[in-house]
């Protein structure tokens, strides 16, 4: 093929974007993995090589595996939330025959928000003192004098975890309803007068056709939503009493808080093997999903 | 008209289900623009009131005018603008590169600009500082364009990869034939056949950089260039809370992160479609 | 957010700047003060923002070649401002600080001293307890612009409606929160335990003083075991069951703050700042509420210092026009000018010199005239008090008990998770001590 024999102006086009890759993050990443191996203080430019202490201290301490298994607790929590509520809304948006432009149009309003304005609002509808749904509750009886969502550590978890699905659920229902599109509808017909009920018709149809489009795009947001400091750090700031810090969290109060950043760089270096092995893996699931036809 | 009521019927759990789901994903947006008009002894004394008693546009007037948040969003959208600009003249050329020239490389690539999504922006963040200071960019918009970069042009490339892909080699040929070089035929061949997932990519890139934090909070300096995201947690922090201003800040940033979203999500829906049948 | 005047006035002094330069420097020998400073100020908006820019703009025009940028954020920010700065070496000339801050920027070689400046406007004017906050090896390396003290603010009409007297210990104040505690519509009192602050070691340390005890012992270790401490925590868990809002277990100082502006507390504690905190949200409230020295252990005990923060203006090592910067800092303390600044949040900046609030000129202000006794009540007790944790001068240990939240975690366990007291405490001072000792403090045994 006469286009692809000349790699060398191909060079041209890819060679900026690989500039950017490797200044930008290369360099970036490899100079944490260094600072893992060290001492460094934030403030103090003096700093010792110290080997695997910090691997060390950070494997055995108690805060770390709190954080992490908070970590898992959320991404799970949010990711697996937001596809099953996606899902649900892009297949009722698909059945109805009318008025699904304009449920569509409300249903995406939580991804335009930012993080900081999606912490503001639901810090003031939950306040327990002048939060609408807490006085909501309180004033129909339902609950007994205001409760303090973000403050009760039986609810704090759930709460955040809510205010996450609805922030990430739109994107995985325009996803899915682009992808259930694209599902020749002759095949559900087929398989109705084949006798198909409606979940065979899901499970055999919709969900192989699904799953190939937005493979990619769970693995995207569950890295996401595991790296992801922001939005809970704005609505709970990892708290009370560390029942919503996630491991990004613990790092930055390691490194900023506390000044350590030997300490913080070592464990952003574990939740980076962590999610290298969890990444290869689903990776492995994805690409069968891919070459598997949908028939 | 029975048919109509019966075929109704059997559509009533999908509506049901969907009307629950709008006002949950609507009410926030509703109760911080009401909020944003009530009085500050109101917002205080009288939470549910799905009214204000005496609206008022002194929180809009604090917020725009004495605090400068016009002044916010205009530095927002230069960053976002800047942003996305460099992001689609460095990506789409890439993009359409690993298409022609490395298919074998583009799979592998794909992942490894993925792979680079795992490391914590946090962390970044102070390497980041040192090599901006250095190069003089600290406090200044290019310095956080640039650090926006390290995470727009992985996924923009990403994502225009799939659309390149759709550009039938046969159109390509015919122009190479009648004598347009490599550059050419990208630009005028195949990029306005995979117009659509431009825009896509691009909107998606701005509307990511318009909502980013961290980087902002840390690399501007100054309260004037700050964006404005950054601007109104700067809010919260002041020395008297006041909810009110904090709610016509809010609704300041996040209207027209709205209506820009709304206005394209069709986009977005296409130029998905068109991708991801690949 | 902005600061509106900031850019015609920068450009008025930048092109006035501009002008004078192109004559011979000769011709303008007199002054030799040159340079761009950078001033990163915390007073972010209102009549203090706009005070700090009319001073800069005032000073270019008497020192045409000195430009200054005033580069605003809060507390918390600045915080992670200058941390991220020190390390990439980014660093303004001069800024304002908390005593706090100043001891860990002091010792990480971040600050020149400022005793010229301090002898130029009057040694002996400033008070000895203020400057000595900012003192290490016989060098000042801050200088106090406005002081406060924490005093107990209560709603005198509420405890007139029960017929109840103000209360001077701490039984009494919890008789008082108790019997006046009314939810929702007002709380007894709020105990503020959020993380992203240190409103709970702030409540603790009260506790603790009034017993004439301290959270740092003596040798420098952090003591939350003792008797006093133990009673301390004890006591304000057993508030915050009682009469306390459940959201307060996050709240930070204004969330606390405006409950009280807004009339929802019975009891607060902060400084003056409340007088001005409640003319902008409730000025209908202005005539309910007054001050009172902190409660006491006993009926009877003296009253004393709780906690007076000096709030600072430090010069910065890293900036290269020196004598600028300390000309800038000698030019906000003339009288007129100082008497204005003080001016703007009256009651809650209490001057650093002490010969001013005797000035007929400084006297001569609204609310402060209202609040005459209240005022009286937070000088009385503002020589008598530290920064928490500097009982005995400046020590990085304070600086690390009120930025890492370890009290405040403490109460969150004991609380939410039920942990005893005893354990509980002893976990966190065993913690603040890894600590004091990791940041290169060293105990004096």
């Amino acid at each position: 093929m006469q286009l692809r024999s000349h790699t060398t102006a191909g060079l041209w086009f890819v060679l900026p974007a690989m500039l950017v890759v490797v200044a930008l993050l290369l360099y970036p990443v490899l100079s944490s993995i260094f600072f893992s191996f060290t001492n460094r203080n934030l403030l103090k430019t003096v700093y010792a090589f110290v080997g695997a202490q910090n691997f060390l201290s950070v494997l055995n301490s108690r805060d770390f595996w709190n954080a992490f298994f908070t970590s898992i607790k959320w991404t799970a929590g949010s990711v697996l939330g937001q596809l099953v509520v996606g899902l649900l809304a892009a297949l009722a948006l698909e059945r109805v025959p009318r008025f699904s432009g304009l449920y569509r149009t409300l249903l995406v309003i939580p991804w335009a928000f930012p993080a900081i304005v999606i912490a503001f609002s639901w810090r003031w509808i939950l306040n327990d003192v002048y939060g609408f749904l807490p006085n909501l509750l309180s004033a129909f009886r339902i609950t007994n004098g205001n409760v303090s969502f973000l403050a009760d550590p039986q609810l704090v978890f759930a709460v955040a975890l809510a205010i996450n699905i609805w922030f990430g659920a739109p994107l995985f229902m325009i996803n899915i309803l682009a992808a259930l599109k694209t599902v020749p509808r002759d095949q559900y017909e087929a398989a109705m007068i084949d006798g198909a009920n409606l979940g065979q018709r899901f499970w055999y149809i919709t969900v192989p056709h699904v799953r190939r489009v937005i493979g990619l795009l769970l693995i995207l947001r569950t890295i996401w939503v595991f790296n992801n400091f922001e939005l809970l750090f704005l609505i709970t700031g990892g708290g009370p009493a560390g029942l919503t810090t996630t491991l990004p969290i613990h790092a930055y109060r390691t490194g900023w808080g506390l000044r350590q950043l030997g300490m913080a760089s070592a464990i952003t270096v574990l939740l980076l093997i962590f999610l290298l092995v969890a990444a290869a893996l689903a990776f492995k699931l994805v690409s069968r999903w891919e070459r598997t036809p949908a028939r | 008209m029975t048919r109509l009521l019966m075929n109704l019927r059997s559509y009533t759990v999908p509506y049901a289900f969907l009307s629950v789901l709008a006002v949950l994903a609507a009410f926030p947006l509703f109760w911080i623009v009401l909020s944003s008009i009530k009085s500050t002894p109101e917002l205080a004394n009288d939470p549910l009131s799905l009214w204000p008693s005496q609206p008022t546009l002194d929180h809009y007037r604090r917020v725009l005018f004495e605090l400068g948040a016009l002044t916010n969003l205009g530095n927002s959208l230069v960053i976002s603008l800047s942003t996305t600009l460099l992001t689609i003249a460095i990506s789409a050329p890439a993009a359409y590169g690993i298409v022609r020239f490395y298919p074998r490389v583009g799979q592998r690539l794909t992942q490894l600009l993925i792979s680079t999504y795992m490391f914590p922006p946090i962390l970044l963040a102070v390497p980041y500082t040192i090599i901006m200071i250095s190069l003089g960019l600290s406090n200044t918009y290019f310095g956080l364009v640039l650090a926006y970069l390290s995470f727009s042009i992985p996924y923009a490339v990403w994502m225009l990869t799939a659309f390149y892909q759709t550009v039938p080699l046969e159109i390509e040929e015919a122009a190479y034939v009648d004598g347009a070089g490599r550059f050419r035929t990208f630009l005028s061949v195949a990029s306005p056949i995979v117009l659509p997932g431009l825009v896509a990519t691009a909107i998606y890139t701005f509307i990511n950089a318009f909502n980013e934090f961290l980087f902002a909070l840390l690399f501007i300096n100054t309260s004037e260039r700050m964006p404005i995201a950054v601007a109104l947690y700067s809010l919260g922090g002041s020395e008297v809370l006041d909810w009110g201003a904090m709610m016509a800040a809010s609704v300041v940033v996040v209207v027209p992160s709205i209506v820009f979203f709304l206005f394209i999500q069709k986009y977005i829906a296409a130029g998905l479609a068109e991708g991801s049948v690949k | 957010m902005s600061l509106r005047a900031y850019r015609p006035l920068t450009a008025l002094a930048l092109g006035a700047g501009l002008a004078l330069s192109t004559f011979a420097s000769g011709a303008l020998a007199q002054d030799d003060l040159s340079g761009d400073l950078v001033f990163w100020s915390s007073f972010t908006q209102g009549p203090r923002a706009e005070y700090m820019q009319r001073m800069a703009d005032k000073f270019t025009a008497v020192h045409p070649n000195v430009k200054i940028s005033i580069e605003t954020f809060s507390w918390n920010e600045f915080n992670t401002k200058w941390t991220t700065g020190l390390a990439a070496g980014q660093v303004p000339d001069i800024s304002t600080a908390l005593p706090n801050q100043v001891v860990e920027m002091i010792d990480v070689g971040a600050l020149v001293p400022v005793d010229d400046v301090i002898d130029a406007i009057g040694r002996d004017r400033f008070a000895a307890s203020a400057l000595l906050e900012g003192q290490k090896d016989g060098n000042s390396y801050s200088l106090p612009v406005y002081s406060h003290a924490q005093v107990m603010w209560y709603r005198k009409d509420l405890l007139d409606a029960k017929g109840l007297a103000v209360p001077t210990t701490w039984a009494e104040l919890r008789d008082a929160a108790i019997a006046l505690n009314d939810p929702p519509n007002v709380y007894g009192l709020s105990v503020p335990l959020g993380t992203n602050d240190f409103m709970g070691t702030r409540y603790l340390n009260y506790y603790v003083q009034s017993a004439g005890s301290a959270l740092i012992d003596a040798s420098g270790r952090a003591d939350l075991t003792s008797p006093a401490a133990i009673e301390g925590i004890n006591f304000w868990v057993d508030l915050y069951k009682q009469v306390s809002p459940q959201g307060s277990i996050n709240y930070n100082v204004l969330d606390q703050a405006t409950l009280f502006y807004q009339g929802k507390t019975a009891f607060d504690f902060n400084s003056g700042f409340h007088i001005g905190g409640v003319a902008a949200n409730t000025p209908d409230l202005l005539d309910d509420f007054a001050a009172a020295p902190l409660p006491r252990l006993k009926a009877g005990d003296p009253i004393y210092g709780g906690e007076t923060a000096n709030i600072a203006l430090v010069a910065w090592a890293v900036g290269k026009h020196q004598a600028a910067a300390k000309a800038f800092l000698e030019s906000l303390y003339e009288d007129a000018d100082y008497i204005e600044f003080i001016h703007s949040v009256p009651g809650g900046m209490l001057p650093a010199l002490s010969d001013i609030s005797q000035q007929p000129a400084y006297q001569d202000n609204d609310l402060l005239k209202q609040f005459a006794s209240s005022v009286a009540v937070i000088e009385q007790v503002i020589p008598l008090g530290s920064a928490i944790g500097m009982e005995d001068g400046p020590k990085i240990q304070a600086g690390i008990i009120t930025s890492q939240a370890v009290i405040e975690q403490m109460f969150q366990d004991i609380i939410l998770n039920g942990t005893p007291v005893e354990t509980a405490a002893q976990a966190a001072e065993d913690k603040l001590n890894e600590l004091f000792v990791a940041a290169g403090a060293v105990f004096t045994d």
